[in-house]
């Protein structure tokens, strides 16, 4: 057998936790936790609406170790953010008090 | 077949021998295939007290700033089943219905397919009643044995939902049209017209206001219904109402939005729709609506009774309602009422009367003809291009319009209807133009 050179074996590994973590995101309840608060009023996976996009949030956030808690920022303490049309506004605060069901948003938002 | 789909086509043939009078024939709406004619979804929902004012106040959480500034609704509310999330919300009690009706829909699914030919523009739309039979009773003139009495009220009256008087009003399809002169209809639609202080809105008008009210004693109204902010100095006041003359000069201008209503009782019965617009108040087109009062002014006693000869019966009782179909209809069933034929206490004659021969000039443009059939009406809008009057909104090819629908179902009136938001239709999109319901050219 021929031996597995380390290059090809890091991107494995990481393809692999890759596609555990997306298989880990709950979509349904996501949107749905989403939805009940109102999140889609202001935002839209793919196009800018009051605010950005999460395909846009996604990239910013893309390889950040500290988007998760950045974004939990955002969701949890409603500081003020700056709109596309550039006033600024409190984020809405998300109502649930299960930290794994926002964490299933937070991963959401990062794999659009 | 059943009495409602069979009277509007009898009613229809009417319209039919009208329409193909002219130089150029129009298509038989009833022949018209319309399975190859695109359709649209368009969703409905329940809008309760959601006003003019209410959007643009603080209460329209982190919207109103945007509603102010002239933001389409659907730039916040395009999410996946955001009417129907909306409506099936807003139909229970809460800020925005004070008085819910119990088991009432929040939601329903409008299928539009449109097209045109040379004369007329058609608008199929299909929707499903909560009811199991149709909504083609309405009001009636009640005999409690001295005297006549409206009887049957809207289900949002506070005597329907007190329990002391039957839930009663027909159904309803209304379409309001804009051609663009409308400022801010293309993008919030209906919600221009809707205000508080309209009947069965927040901070209703009292009868000493209206009274009181310089506009709407010179236009000589009782009431407040529909208008256009425009026609307000101040539009979040239904009070500051600018001139008559003023006024005029908007609606020389267009600025107004045409509406049709589809009556399942007052219009269906003759194969039409009823033509009005809305600029300060819900006006007729000038001329004579397709229905008018059956109730003496002084006596309150009926007008007309039903033809014993010809239907069998002159008047109807509780029993008998909501099996078949009970039009008044002038030149066909109806005789001058006869207060010495022996009346007993609750015999019931319609509080309208309806007639496609007295009807006439604009506001009697519209027709229509509609079947219900296993809980879903099917109707056809006939509305004739190039109308030149100046309460018309004129339809042509090519042309693109704003255009807003509201379903009224289950015995309700005012604010208990289904609406949409906004929607582009056009008689032949121009190329290049995308437009959310597109009306095909008939061959």
């Amino acid at each position: 057998m021929k031996p597995t050179t380390p290059l090809l074996l890091a991107g494995l590994i990481s393809l692999a936790l890759a596609g555990s973590a997306l298989a880990a995101v709950d979509d349904q309840a996501a949107k749905a936790l989403g939805k009940r608060n109102d999140c889609f009023k202001c935002h839209a996976v793919d196009k800018t609406k009051k605010g950005p996009s999460y395909q846009k949030i996604a990239a910013k956030f893309k390889g950040k170790a500290d988007a998760e808690e950045k974004i939990m920022k955002n969701l949890t303490t409603g500081p003020k953010v700056k709109l596309e049309d550039g006033t600024e506004e409190d984020h809405k605060i998300i109502d649930t008090k299960d930290p794994k069901e926002l964490k299933n948003l937070i991963d959401w938002i990062l794999s659009r | 077949m059943n009495k409602t789909a069979l009277c509007a086509q009898i009613a229809a043939l009417g319209f039919f021998g009208v329409i193909g009078s002219g130089t150029t024939l129009a298509a038989d709406p009833a022949k018209i295939n319309w399975s190859k004619i695109p359709a649209t979804h368009v969703p409905l929902f329940y809008p309760g007290q959601s006003s003019y004012e209410w959007l643009r106040s603080d209460a329209h959480k982190n919207a109103a700033k945007e509603v102010k500034r002239g933001d389409s609704c659907v730039s916040c509310h395009d999410e996946e089943d955001a009417e129907k999330d909306m409506g099936e919300k807003l139909v229970k009690a809460g800020p925005l219905e004070p008085m819910p009706i119990a088991g009432k829909e929040g939601y329903k699914d409008l299928k539009v397919q449109a097209a045109y030919d040379d004369k007329n523009a058609y608008l199929r739309l299909q929707w499903k009643t909560q009811n199991d039979y149709p909504g083609t009773e309405h009001q009636y003139l009640r005999f409690d044995g001295k005297e006549w009495k409206v009887w049957g009220f809207p289900k949002l009256d506070k005597i329907v939902q007190d329990r002391k008087m039957i839930g009663l009003y027909e159904d309803r399809m209304s379409i309001m049209i804009d051609d663009g002169s409308v400022p801010g209809f293309a993008k919030q639609g209906c919600w221009l017209s809707c205000h508080d202080g309209q009947r069965d809105m927040q901070k209703q008008f009292t009868k000493d206001e209206v009274a009181a009210n310089p506009l709407l004693t010179a236009i000589k109204k009782s009431d407040v219904r529909k208008y256009l902010p425009e026609t307000r100095t101040d539009p979040l006041d239904w009070k500051t109402g600018k001139t008559v003359d003023e006024i005029n000069k908007i609606k020389a201008a267009g600025g107004f939005v045409d509406l049709i209503q589809w009556r399942a009782h007052r219009s269906h019965a003759i194969g039409m729709a009823d033509d009005g617009y809305v600029l300060e108040f819900r006006l007729s087109d000038a001329g004579k609506d397709v229905y008018s009062g059956n109730a003496d002014s002084k006596t309150h006693a009926p007008k007309f009774m039903w033809d014993e000869k010809k239907v069998g019966y002159k008047s109807i009782t509780v029993d008998q309602l909501h099996k078949g179909d009970h039009f008044l209809i002038r030149e066909k069933n109806a005789v001058p009422f006869d207060p010495n034929a022996g009346w007993k206490e609750g015999d019931l004659i319609p509080d309208y009367i309806t007639s496609r021969e007295d009807a006439k000039g604009s506001a009697a443009d519209n027709n229509a003809i509609a079947s219900w059939k296993d809980g879903t009406w099917t109707l056809v809008m006939i509305r004739p291009l190039g109308l030149t009057n100046s309460d018309d909104k004129a339809l042509k090819p090519g042309g693109v319009y704003n255009i807003g629908f509201g379903a009224h179902d289950d015995n309700i009136t005012t604010r208990g209807h289904h609406v949409s938001f906004v929607k582009t239709l056009a008689l032949g999109a121009p190329k290049g133009t995308k437009v959310d319901i597109n009306a095909v050219k008939l061959p």
